[in-house]
């Protein structure tokens, strides 16, 4: 966790109260999701909590009018300026709840919706939260979904609900920490490292059209899970990693292609467990735990304990402060900023298809156990968490666990459910009773 | 409670067969549960609204309406000297068409769309008959010359879209077509000047574009020259 510089610098932020300001920048991640924006792509993610009672819409789109406007930089819509896009506050009305779809995760364009980018749905007993991900990263959307659902429950009279952990108080102007880049801040290592860029394996298949998000999700208990993972001395992560690494070359080998590619999962890393910061924006770093078939074959047991030490080695502060300022060293060059936002739309644009798309074989992100208020426990049965429309055809897994529910949500856009099928089977094999559901 | 029997894992009471691998799940003395049992997932998909890009084609047809409307108008009333304005009309019927595919009807196939421009073009032409004295010129030379043009570029698209596309195909298919083009627009141009038909100058870029293509097949049909030369070119 940070320096002692860090952290007294993070204390004077948090102190502050912000006040109302007329445009925000965007922060360093979030200036690469807009430009990805396609007709039939947006980078949006969804938050889900179950409840154990039907949501009454009503009351939720009360609770939603009474939470937003805690989170300006929720509240707020993206708008074009001539180097880089920057977020309005917006007071259109809206954003109004809606019926749960099928096929959540749509693009969002940034005109329609009175520019909000933010939907709220309500499907039975679930209240469903999709963010463009230029607002925010999962735990800020995950505060703002507490928030909702803690604000809906107090409106329903249940009392005894406190603040605190990812449930912010609705009454209080939002803190100067809240709102700020915090990429900015930690971004002073005295060297650029450079990216690591090799073209990992990709899953082929059948698209579906745009508008479909095939949805898989499975169920297991946390404890199950935990054990498991402690039979082959390695973290829930780094174990349900090992398991996607080895559902992907098994789906390598099936395809029986000639050369074979190394297999790489995209997997974004929450920066504050490693810099003090409170901030609702993007604040994750991708780091890429994978294994190179071409070297030889791998057990099950030599992917587990090559994931164990790629982690051990990379996560830690100084390596990721190291990560952070390569990215935004090159949003600081002077000669970068002068130049028009179309161009670096175009630049950007080319650099993700063709390379940081093709750095990884799928995405893994994983929320961790979910903590929620004492008084708020009773009402919640489970969270869900999806990664969205994948960018290319490909799958996305998701992992969120809460007391001992452990999901994990595959999201993905092709027919072909291979991965997910080698994924969960493993699991089985290794004992974990699954559940599954689906929206095919 | 079901499970499946190929991948273990426990299903929804509403699935009626495994999401993950497709086999049914069917326990004949429970067939009413499935029918019963609410899916975890809401039915009804949902589209996002469309982006209003008709906006743009709206406007664009609004300022050529109004260009052509009111040279047409000023021909009439003040300038009457000729009918100047038809090629004004024609030049704007051309505008229209060459933009309409980018704007208005974004799904109509480029085939339609080059087909619409020759049209387009031989209009333009045909309006500017009544500014010259003798019209013979559109039917031998205007005409022909357009329908060629627009046969080229129609079968070059053809050839890109739907045979096997590389740089070197492409190239194949473009050193073809700019020699043909050549030789057909001197056959048209000396049949209506002199109704001689020789082919000088258009040989000459006919033997030219006849050397690269069959350098171009050669390098196509040898992977080893292929090779060799993307090595030695690499950069």
């Amino acid at each position: 966790m940070g320096t002692d510089a860090d952290r007294a610098t993070d204390n004077k932020v948090n102190r502050k109260r912000a006040e109302r300001r007329d445009w925000y920048q965007l922060d360093l991640s979030a200036i690469v999701y807009p430009t990805l924006q396609r007709r039939d792509f947006s980078s949006v993610y969804r938050l889900s909590v179950v409840l154990k009672e039907d949501v009454r819409p009503q009351v939720l789109q009360q609770a939603l009018d009474l939470t937003l406007p805690r989170f300006p930089t929720y509240k707020a819509a993206i708008r074009k300026g001539l180097f880089w896009r920057y977020l309005e506050p917006n007071d259109r009305p809206g954003p109004f709840v809606q019926e749960d779809v099928k096929n959540p995760c749509q693009p969002m364009y940034f005109k329609a919706n009175n520019r909000y980018l933010v939907r709220v749905y309500y499907f039975r007993n679930r209240i469903a939260l999709e963010a463009h991900h230029s607002l925010g990263d999962g735990t800020g959307g995950m505060c703002v979904l507490q928030t909702l659902t803690a604000t809906y429950l107090r409106l329903l009279g249940h009392e005894g609900i406190e603040n605190g952990g990812f449930v912010l108080d609705i009454h209080e102007t939002p803190g100067e920490g809240e709102l700020e880049d915090a990429y900015m801040r930690y971004a002073n290592a005295k060297v650029h490292p450079p990216r690591p860029e090799e073209k990992a394996y990709r899953v082929r298949g059948t698209p579906e059209p745009f508008y479909t998000l095939n949805i898989i999700d499975g169920i297991m208990s946390v404890s199950q899970v935990m054990g498991v993972a402690k039979k082959y001395h390695a973290t829930v992560t780094e174990y349900l990693n090992a398991v996607l690494l080895y559902a992907l070359l098994q789906k390598q080998q099936d395809d029986g292609r000639r050369r074979q590619r190394p297999v790489k999962i995209a997997m974004p890393v929450n920066l504050r467990r490693f810099f003090p910061s409170v901030t609702l924006r993007n604040f994750i770093t991708m780091i890429y735990p994978g294994v190179d078939p071409r070297l030889g074959e791998y057990t099950f047991e030599e992917i587990v304990l090559q994931v164990h030490n790629y982690m051990r080695y990379h996560l830690n502060e100084k390596l990721l402060r190291g990560d952070i300022t390569t990215n935004a060293a090159t949003q600081r060059n002077p000669l970068i900023r002068v130049v028009p936002l179309f161009i670096k739309d175009l630049v950007v644009r080319m650099f993700y298809t063709r390379v940081q798309d093709r750095n990884s074989s799928a995405g893994l992100t994983n929320m961790g156990a979910l903590e929620v208020p004492e008084g708020m426990k009773p009402f919640i049965e489970r969270f869900d968490i999806y990664m969205g429309q994948p960018f290319s055809r490909r799958t996305n897994c998701a992992v969120i666990s809460f007391e001992d529910i452990l999901t994990v949500n595959f999201a993905s856009s092709i027919a072909e459910t291979d991965v997910e099928r080698y994924f969960f089977r493993r699991l089985v094999q290794d004992g974990i009773h699954v559940k599954i559901e689906s929206n095919r | 409670m079901s499970y499946c029997v190929n991948c273990g894992v426990e299903l929804d009471a509403s699935a009626e067969v495994c999401p993950l691998c497709g086999t049914p799940v069917l326990n004949p003395s429970d067939l009413k549960k499935i029918a019963e049992a609410q899916p975890p997932f809401p039915v009804e998909k949902s589209q996002v609204e469309a982006v209003k890009r008709k906006d743009l084609g709206v406007l664009l047809t609004i300022v050529v309406l109004a260009v052509a409307a009111v040279c047409v108008i000023l021909n009439v009333c003040v300038f009457r000297e000729n009918l100047w304005s038809l090629a004004v009309v024609g030049a704007c019927v051309i505008l229209w068409v060459f933009l309409e595919p980018f704007v208005l009807y974004t799904g109509q196939p480029i085939y339609l769309s080059l087909l619409g421009d020759g049209a387009a073009v031989i209009f333009l032409l045909y309006m500017i008959t009544f500014l010259t004295e003798d019209d013979g010129w559109f039917a031998g030379l205007g005409v022909p010359l357009t329908l060629l043009v627009t046969a080229v570029v129609e079968l070059f698209v053809l050839c890109i879209r739907r045979l096997p596309r590389s740089f070197l195909t492409a190239a194949l298919y473009f050193f073809t077509a700019v020699g043909l083009l050549c030789a057909g627009i001197e056959f048209l141009t000396d049949r209506y000047v002199d109704g001689a038909v020789s082919l000088r100058w258009s040989a000459v870029v006919l033997t030219v574009c006849g050397i690269l293509d069959i350098t171009v097949i050669t390098l196509l049909s040898r992977k080893r020259l292929r090779d060799s030369v993307r090595r030695r070119l690499h950069f």
